[in-house]
């Protein structure tokens, strides 16, 4: 059987990560042919290929569109497909969507205003019926987590309703506030770059 | 979602009129915020004050004592 995922137009992780699902499905005889639209998702797919020990064969169709065949033997590769391929099914990938505050103000222009924009954001985000997943705070963003903020109200009820709360300790520590993070918890530069690379939605207000 | 409750809502005609506000009352001790305004008020962009019921009678006199500018006051569910 020959299967299928057309994977044009999806974000990495998301070619491997159907692929890998349909290979978990297939049978030994069995080949799937990968569409993506993008040289570094053929490398993906063929680097998870080698790590898995599968046959694979590459090739480029057109502009943005590439065709990646896998199969477990030279001989299940080299298979006529004799009916259609069977379409992958949807990988349902959880929304993950991530607010990043890099200030304690928001725009620019003038500070004043830009403090009560960004109280009024965070207002409005609480009012929001689906919430983001997490917010994320660094340099001037790590004060609207501190004690005395006058974001602490809004950022608490968010945490209440589910909403993770991350703060710089780098951040804290430059402004002297780590001892008095008031809500959520401290996080690194790498946990901040992981989150922002899984997010299905970065929103930067 | 935040749960709601009656509150004064003023809307300000001006932003520079809102912030104004805020500062001064906060200085008061007013224990109320700035937010967006409702947009069953306004549907243009603005910012409001919401204080609790409980301090109407001091925010009426806080109000004849300063110059907001046209100040207009709704009580409602926020």
């Amino acid at each position: 059987m020959n299967h299928m995922v057309d994977a044009r137009g999806k974000q990495c992780p998301i070619p491997v990560v159907e692929t890998k699902k349909v290979l978990a499905q297939m049978n030994q005889e069995d080949q799937v042919t990968v569409w993506v639209d993008n040289e570094i998702a053929v490398q993906n797919l063929s680097k998870m290929a080698g790590q898995k020990n599968l046959q694979c064969e590459s090739k480029q169709l057109a502009d943005n569109h590439y065709e990646v065949v896998l199969a477990f033997s030279p001989a299940a590769l080299n298979q006529k497909a004799e009916q259609a391929p069977v379409a992958a099914p949807k990988v349902a990938v959880p929304d993950k969507t991530v607010v990043v505050i890099s200030s304690n103000t928001m725009g620019n222009g003038d500070d004043v205003l830009g403090a009560s924009l960004m109280k009024s954001f965070l207002y409005a985000l609480t009012e929001q019926d689906v919430l983001p997943a997490m917010i994320l705070l660094y340099n001037g963003g790590a004060k609207l987590s501190a004690q005395q903020s006058p974001a602490l109200e809004d950022l608490k009820l968010l945490q209440e309703q589910g909403v993770e709360i991350l703060t710089c300790g780098a951040c804290l520590n430059h402004y002297g506030l780590t001892e008095q993070l008031a809500v959520g918890s401290v996080t690194n530069m790498y946990s901040i770059v992981e989150h922002m690379m899984q997010a299905t939605k970065i929103i930067r207000p | 979602m935040r749960p709601k409750q009656q509150r004064i809502v003023l809307a300000f005609s001006s932003t520079a009129a809102a912030l104004e506000f805020e500062s001064k009352a906060e200085t008061a001790g007013f224990t109320g915020r700035l937010f967006p305004v409702p947009s069953s008020i306004t549907a243009g962009c603005g910012l409001a004050w919401q204080e609790s019921t409980e301090h109407s009678d001091a925010l009426r006199l806080f109000l004849q004592e300063h110059d907001f500018g046209e100040v207009k006051w709704v009580e409602m569910l926020v």
